[in-house]
């Protein structure tokens, strides 16, 4: 059954809460005790947030040693959503055969849901935890090789995390 | 320009006529007395882009139309050409303020046309991530119905309390505001120990940060008089309009779909509906407030019960297999393939699954035609079924209300205009 507890409504004051200047000062009280609890904001150019693992930033790609770890299968470019990801695909002499000769992020399309790197099969494109991008051009944010490539090293905290959580 | 010459001699001309016959002109007011005010889209009081055009007798509220559509993104049509687990980021936009529970109900429509269940572990998280957004969706209306009436100081604790959730859902899903965290078959990713823990802590400090909040209003002469008594609807009328959520609650009539037609794990939790008479928005404002105290309860106890398991359901051809699989075995990487690229197919037919939104009863009803993409996706939003009773609500009021009223019906336009 519901739990029926009592409206205070305003016919139920009492004389002093009707007079309402005390209530003011009680309130008063309240508000005036929060200025001595520790702040609960921070100063943000100063002090700058430090995302969790879990944290998904800007879309980056994983290379191992130089050699990035995509297969350039297209199945990110498939399954984003804001349709910002557009890879080309080459033969190489590696053993992975394919590998992308053109690799782009619109990062001003890119909604950071992270369903790239959930179906990559070769956990080549993960996400970082950058989260401030500002651009001055439609150009500047479309993010070739060169800008999302990341090392295995940089990106471990999210690599160990994925490997625990998914 | 200059008035063209001839134009301003026979102006003139009609207007010697006129005195010269000492003639009186009247002019029929369509309005009479009346007054027509648009307010919004672009109000700030208006909780996002809902426009009302409202008419006025003097002060009192004659008449009034809600106005949608300003922020419609065309999301059922959307839906049309996007594979089921495509369409996922598109519900945390409905309504923004609790993304965890669209994600949720869609999750589960989904699941319920391809006949596969989330495994216990992650209906578990489930619940608790609907019951946060629950609590976070009326800590967003217990500010702004304060802000409203012209309280800040509530609207800035209740948003720190919300801070602290966001903090949660980053923890869990990755991302403070756009979750995108249900899958079809289960969760995106599994939950540490440590956000667990924050949850447990979280839960166990609201009531007392909601004590706070209730001790600035709930005696408040003004607060009081701002909302007690005010828009007021009675239980028949809503149930004709299709009032649901906290609205009908405070109306007197207990319908709670967690209670009415359980789902998840919400029929072994032990929990309360709040009921309050009146229908004003008093009586909405302290259903929402209990509300958030039930939800607390509920996240105790699941915390208590949670299972260990896996939290995505093993179906190959039906839910995206897990990471290691598919990167170490050449079945799953195949399905990983025509998931992705072809969509689940489930058989031909339809169904409606809704949950209990913070805001009302949310429903996804899909039409299936055994293809990859839904042939029809509809989304029965309580933001915009609620929006009906707006006019009922304000009749007779006043003008000076109308901002409280919307305040305390706390529609989200993402959802109403879909
Ligand atoms: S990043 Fe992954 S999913 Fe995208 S093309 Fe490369 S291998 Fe395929
Ligand atoms: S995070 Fe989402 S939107 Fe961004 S590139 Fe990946 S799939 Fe596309």
């Amino acid at each position: 059954m519901g739990s029926n507890g009592k409206i205070i409504r305003k016919k139920d004051l009492n004389i002093w809460q009707k007079a309402y200047l005390t209530e003011i000062f009680k309130g008063l009280r309240l508000t005036i005790s929060q200025i001595f609890k520790p702040k609960f904001t921070y100063l943000y150019p100063e002090v700058r947030f430090k995302p969790q693992p879990s944290f998904r930033g800007r879309p980056v790609l994983v290379h191992e040693n130089g050699t990035e770890r995509c297969v350039a299968c297209g199945l990110c470019s498939r399954v984003c959503p804001a349709l910002a990801i557009e890879v080309q695909a080459s033969e190489t002499e590696l053993e992975k055969e394919r590998y992308p000769i053109k690799f782009e992020i619109n990062m001003v399309r890119c909604i950071f849901c992270g369903f790239c790197e959930e179906v990559c099969p070769e956990e080549a494109i993960i996400m970082s935890n950058e989260y401030e991008l500002v651009f001055t051009s439609q150009e500047e944010a479309i993010f070739g090789k060169e800008r999302l490539l990341k090392s295995t090293e940089e990106m471990k905290d999210r690599l160990e995390f994925l490997r625990a959580h998914r | 320009m200059e008035p063209r010459t001839d134009e301003v001699a026979r102006k003139s001309k009609i207007l010697q006529a006129l005195e010269d016959q000492n003639t009186s002109v009247t002019l029929d007011d369509p309005l009479e007395n009346d007054m027509i005010l648009n307010m919004g889209p672009q109000h700030p009081a208006t909780h996002g882009v809902l426009r009302l055009l409202i008419r006025l007798d003097g002060e009192t509220v004659i008449g009034c139309v809600p106005e949608v559509g300003y922020l419609h993104r065309g999301y059922e049509k959307l839906a049309e050409s996007c594979t089921y687990h495509e369409f996922i980021p598109h519900t945390d936009r409905l309504d923004y303020l609790s993304p965890m529970n669209n994600n949720t109900a869609y999750a589960m429509a989904v699941e319920k046309l391809l006949g596969i269940e989330a495994p216990p572990r992650a209906q578990h998280i489930r619940v608790i991530i609907s019951e946060l957004a629950r609590i976070s969706s009326h800590l967003m209306f217990l500010g702004s119905l304060a802000m409203d009436v012209g309280a800040l100081t509530v609207w800035m604790w209740a948003f720190r309390e919300r801070e602290k959730e966001y903090d949660i859902f980053e923890n869990i899903a990755g991302a403070r505001f756009t979750t995108s965290y249900t899958r079809i078959g289960g969760l995106a990713q599994d939950v540490t120990p440590e956000t667990l823990a924050m949850v447990k802590k979280f839960a166990g400090e609201l009531p007392g940060y909601l004590e706070e909040c209730e001790r600035l209003l709930n005696k408040n002469r003004i607060f009081l008089g701002r909302t007690d008594g005010v828009g007021v609807i009675s239980p028949e009328k809503a149930l004709d309009l299709g009032l649901t959520g906290p609205g009908l609650r405070a109306c007197g009539i207990e319908h709670d779909l967690r209670r009415a037609s359980p789902y998840l794990v919400y029929k072994d939790l032990d929990f309360n509906i709040p009921v309050y008479e009146g229908g004003d928005s008093l009586a909405r404002y302290y259903v929402r407030m209990d509300e958030m105290r039930e939800s607390v309860k509920i996240l105790q106890q699941v915390l208590e019960k949670m299972p260990a398991g896996e939290v995505h359901a093993f179906k190959p051809k039906k839910v995206l297999p897990k990471k290691d699989r598919v990167y170490t075995k050449m079945e799953e990487l195949i399905h990983d393939f025509m998931i992705v690229n072809f969509g689940v197919e489930p058989p031909v037919g339809e169904i409606y699954s809704a949950v209990e939104a913070p805001k009302g009863e949310l429903g996804f009803y899909i039409y299936s035609h055994g293809e990859g993409y839904p042939w029809r996706l509809k989304i029965r939003s309580p933001s915009f079924v609620n929006l009906q009773s707006l006019p009922t609500m304000m009749m007779g009021g006043l003008i000076s209300d109308v901002v409280a009223i919307i305040g305390s019906l706390d529609p989200v336009m993402g959802e109403a205009d879909k």
